[in-house]
């Protein structure tokens, strides 16, 4: 009998999930530009993962001296031509990628959770000293420009890639504690809320079980579109050299490298840079996608 | 059913100090409720139902006067109300909409009284989920596993309704529990609360603007004015006869839709004026703007509640002591 | 026959994720010069896509009109271009809703709006209105509508008044265009009784007055009762009984309006009846034939296959029944 009964119960939870998933995609795909935006970042990431078995020069992105090669212009053998030093651009740009959508992952781990949390507990505490507390702090942190924060501590620390990520992180979960503090605060006057709170539910239950799936859709949306702008964010601090160090093949070091030789060599910066264009612009169309997807549609 | 009333308020008030100046919303009001019974609480914007009902069920704390439930007094905020309270004293919310999150899932919709009460261990629970729809007639497979947005405005209501009798309570605050639902609807939810309050001994108090519905599922009916209680009296009689020329407005005013009803209601008073905001309460009787009626006293002196007969009980100067209108007409 | 306003065989459908909503389905609605309509229905009956559909401001990609024509003074406005159809808002067809706190802009005060109705309705008259004349107009607008002080209200933002005297205000509105037809969506729903009241008999008064029409929908056959002249009851996008009020409301004859006059308390105090089974159809697949068959105790063989005509049974009443079929 609670055998059946448990059987039955898992059934009908993923025939509800998979029909909210095929409702989702019906709502993504109205727009044909978000699902552009979903198949360039697939090819990305996928590229990105295999990146030492399908570029043809793998060992380019490692150090790699080749000065008969230097400076060639693209051809066939050499798609987005070579650097001054010898080697193959594209394959470089395809290892870059790693780098960038590492940094996105990564910040958005670490800034995000705390953020939401932080946000959550201001949200359902407002008007108490509580609120007044955490949003003050975050509204510190938000009086900064991001890139001067990030630019200070990275500066602070020794340039390398994994503070370069604290940095940013540092500097990203202020907006996702205003964005759940927007969405609590309100949330908490709807009838549900109250409900759980007259049947005598803990605070913990009514923050993170109640309030917070209503939260969920715009932080996704967000995240995404986020991913866009902490890559740029990266880039930035790697042209100036505060990032990713050569010799290793981080877009935005790349960019550096070869600005200086513009507007001959143009290959050298040109490449680099719409690579970072396409990702971000990828991340932005698959956002508004995921935004239709969340909304409510009224009939 | 017990002789001793199981809610009564004695001289409740409850004030809400704003920039505006004080709303008092509920102004020294007194009532029992018998164990069984359904009282009926009407009123327009700004009477003090709903803050009635917040203070009977604990939200806010009585800014005078006490409130007491099965002969303890409970007046007290809701931070310190015992666990023992909330699980005896539930409420049924008007827009079913929003009072089921549309992120849950039903069946995690009811886990959270029984949880939050420590009924039965996490198997048990799921039986007694299906009981609790069965109860209320939604086919349990069907239903437990969908959210809310998947089924009607009905059926979240009667969920709604399981969730309330989740804890087995005793006394059950229903909020308009139909109006936001559709008249073919509204019977089947009427009818099974009716029959569930026989089954299982509860009691309600029940607040509706809809007068024809608490005609139908009151035992007495209170009608509020600008947080103080103008009538109470049995249903019936309330509606045969009623004596506050409030009440005569109101149920002179409601549309009807037969002419058998028509010639029920009370002779026409045609109502005048806005009703005025509980911030700015007039002085003497607070109708007195409004009322078809009025005397000179009613402008000065605020009129004290008057016994007319076993259980019906009128606010006006018309039946003062001193007044020799003194007869039930 | 010319009346003001003829629906005739209206489709109108919804496309979505799961396939098409198919909602109204073949409405048939008259109203004359000066006659007072009721539209009753339930949620989801198809009343307020009607009104959309009359006023046109359905969202288009997802609606779609399948078939039949919306004919205002003979012209089939389903094919008017935007600008007629401008004209047609401005100057003929106006609208109140239920909530007036959507229906009115918080940012800006009643005096802008309403003097911008006032402005716009003259533009099209080719009229042209000084200053003086416009806020003359306003006022007098107010003041018909029963409101005190109305010099100041103008200076009000919609958030600080009353729910009364918000609806009184979107009334204002709507008449101040001396339209011809006024669509009235719930307009009393959310107010309180005696308000809702007064509003109801000023409406009256009001639309008695300027000799204009009213399509009144609700779902309150009392306020239908109290204010109009003829119903119409509206089931799953299509109309099932119509007749002049109080026959109707006294002896309904369609199943649906009589299970709907069952399910309302009565004052008399008789109980309330289970209301009617089952749920209004799924617009995706709804049941062949009669769309009311599936709840009805009465249905026959042919209710199950072919949507059953208006028959018409007595003084200007029809029902939309097999069940008298024979009286037509």
């Amino acid at each position: 009998m609670q055998w059946e009964q448990r059987r039955a119960d898992l059934k009908a939870m993923l025939a509800q999930r998979r029909l909210g998933v095929a409702k989702g995609w019906y709502k993504f795909s109205r727009n044909p530009l978000s699902v552009v935006g979903l198949v360039v970042l697939c090819i990305i990431v996928i590229a990105a993962i295999f990146a030492p078995y399908i570029t043809p020069y793998p060992e380019h992105a490692k150090p790699y001296t080749n000065f008969s090669a230097r400076s060639l212009p693209p051809s066939g053998m050499y798609w987005f031509g070579t650097d001054r030093v010898g080697r193959d651009i594209f394959s470089r740009v395809v290892h870059g990628y790693r780098f960038s959508l590492t940094i996105g992952l990564v910040v958005l781990s670490i800034g995000v959770a705390p953020g939401v949390i932080l946000g959550l507990v201001a949200g359902y505490h407002q008007g108490t000293w509580i609120e007044t507390a955490i949003m003050r702090i975050t509204d510190v942190f938000l009086a900064v420009p991001p890139l001067v924060l990030a630019l200070a501590i990275t500066a602070m620390l020794t340039p390398k890639l994994i503070n370069q990520m604290m940095a940013i992180a540092l500097v990203w979960w202020p907006w996702y504690a205003r964005l759940v503090f927007a969405l609590a605060s309100s949330l908490r006057s709807e009838y549900f809320v109250r409900e759980a709170e007259l049947t005598g539910a803990s605070k913990l239950h009514i923050m993170f079980r109640e309030i917070l799936p209503n939260c969920l859709a715009p932080v996704m949306t967000k995240m995404t579109l986020d991913m866009g702008i902490v890559i740029l964010l990266g880039a930035t601090l790697s042209f100036i050299g505060l990032g990713v160090q050569p010799p290793k093949p981080g877009l935005g070091t790349m960019v550096a490298e070869g600005a200086k030789r513009l507007p001959g060599e143009w290959w050298g910066t040109i490449f680099p840079a719409l690579a970072i264009v396409i990702v971000i612009l990828a991340f932005n169309l698959v956002g508004d996608g995921l935004r239709d997807v969340f909304s409510v549609e009224e009939v | 059913m017990s002789d001793h009333p199981i809610l009564s308020a004695n001289h409740l008030v409850k004030h809400f100090p704003t920039k505006a100046g004080v709303v008092r919303a509920v102004d020294d009001i007194s009532f029992d409720i018998a164990t069984g019974e359904t009282l009926g609480l009407v009123g327009e914007s700004g009477s003090g139902k709903t803050t009635t009902a917040q203070c009977v069920l604990g939200i806010y704390p009585p800014t005078a006067g006490e409130i007491s439930f099965d002969g303890a007094p409970i007046g007290v905020v809701f931070s310190r109300r015992n666990k023992e309270l909330k699980r005896r004293i539930r409420i049924v919310f008007q827009d079913p909409g929003s009072s089921l999150n549309p992120k849950r899932t039903i069946k995690q919709i009811l886990s959270v009284p029984l949880k939050v009460h420590g009924m039965g261990s996490a198997r048990e629970r799921l039986s007694m989920m299906s009981e609790l729809l069965q109860l209320v007639e939604l086919p349990p497979t069907e239903y437990l596993y969908k959210h809310p947005q998947a089924i009607g405005g009905g059926e979240k209501q009667m969920v709604a309704i399981a969730r309330a009798l989740a804890t087995n309570p005793r006394f059950v605050v229903l909020d308009e529990p139909t109006s936001a639902l559709d008249v073919s609807v509204q019977g089947k939810i009427i009818n099974l609360l009716m029959r569930l309050a026989d089954e299982l001994d509860l009691t309600y108090l029940f607040i509706t603007h809809d007068l024809s519905l608490m005609r139908n599922v009151a035992t007495r009916v209170a009608i509020m004015y600008l947080g103080k209680l103008c009538e109470i009296a049995p249903t019936p009689e309330f509606f045969r006869a009623p004596q506050h020329p409030y009440t005569k407005m109101l149920l002179s005013s409601i549309p009807v839709v037969t002419s058998e009803e028509e010639a029920l209601k009370p002779e026409k008073i045609v109502s005048q004026g806005e009703i005025p905001s509980p911030v700015n309460i007039p002085t003497g009787c607070s109708f007195h703007l409004r009322c078809p009626v009025k005397m000179p006293i009613c402008s000065k002196v605020d009129p004290e509640m008057q016994v007319l007969s076993d259980g019906h009980v009128v606010r006006c100067h018309l039946y003062g002591n001193d007044s020799s209108a003194n007869v039930l007409s | 026959m010319d009346g003001l306003l003829a629906i005739r065989d209206l489709h109108v459908g919804f496309r979505i994720f799961e396939g098409k909503l198919r909602v109204l389905n073949g409405v048939q609605l008259d109203v004359r010069e000066g006659e007072r309509v009721g539209l009753i229905g339930e949620t989801g009956c198809g009343k307020t896509t009607t009104v959309k559909s009359i006023l046109r401001v359905l969202p288009m990609p997802p609606a779609r009109v399948s078939g039949g024509e919306i004919l205002y003074r003979g012209e089939d406005i389903l094919k008017a271009s935007r600008r007629r159809m401008q004209e047609l808002r401005r100057h003929e067809l106006t609208a109140i809703f239920q909530d007036p706190l959507q229906s009115l802009n918080p940012v800006f005060t009643i005096g802008t709006q309403l003097r911008d109705i006032v402005k716009d309705s003259a533009i099209g008259r080719g009229k042209r209105l000084s200053r003086r004349d416009v806020e003359a107009q306003c006022i007098q607008a107010l003041q018909e509508t029963g409101m005190p002080d109305p010099g100041r209200i103008m200076t009000n933002y919609p958030a600080q008044l009353s729910g009364g005297m918000r609806q009184r205000i979107c009334i204002a509105e709507a008449l101040s265009t001396n339209a011809r037809l006024l669509l009235a969506d719930e307009p009393t729903t959310n107010l309180d009784v005696t308000i809702q009241d007064q509003i109801l008999r000023k409406l009256d008064e009001l639309v008695e007055e300027k000799g204009a029409s009213v399509v009144m929908i609700t779902h309150s056959m009392g306020v239908v009762r109290d204010l109009t002249q003829r119903a119409n009851i509206m089931y799953a996008g299509s109309i099932v009984e119509t007749g002049m009020t109080h026959s109707l409301l006294e002896a309904p004859k369609h199943p649906y309006t009589q299970g709907l006059m069952a399910s309302v308390p009565k004052l008399t105090g008789e109980g309330i009846s289970d209301g009617i089974p089952g749920r209004i159809p799924n617009y995706l697949d709804p049941p062949p034939g009669c769309r009311f068959h599936p709840r009805c105790e009465h249905r026959m063989e042919i209710c199950e296959s072919e949507a059953p005509p208006l028959f018409s049974v007595g003084d200007a009443q029809h029902v939309a029944c097999y069940l008298y079929r024979e009286a037509a």
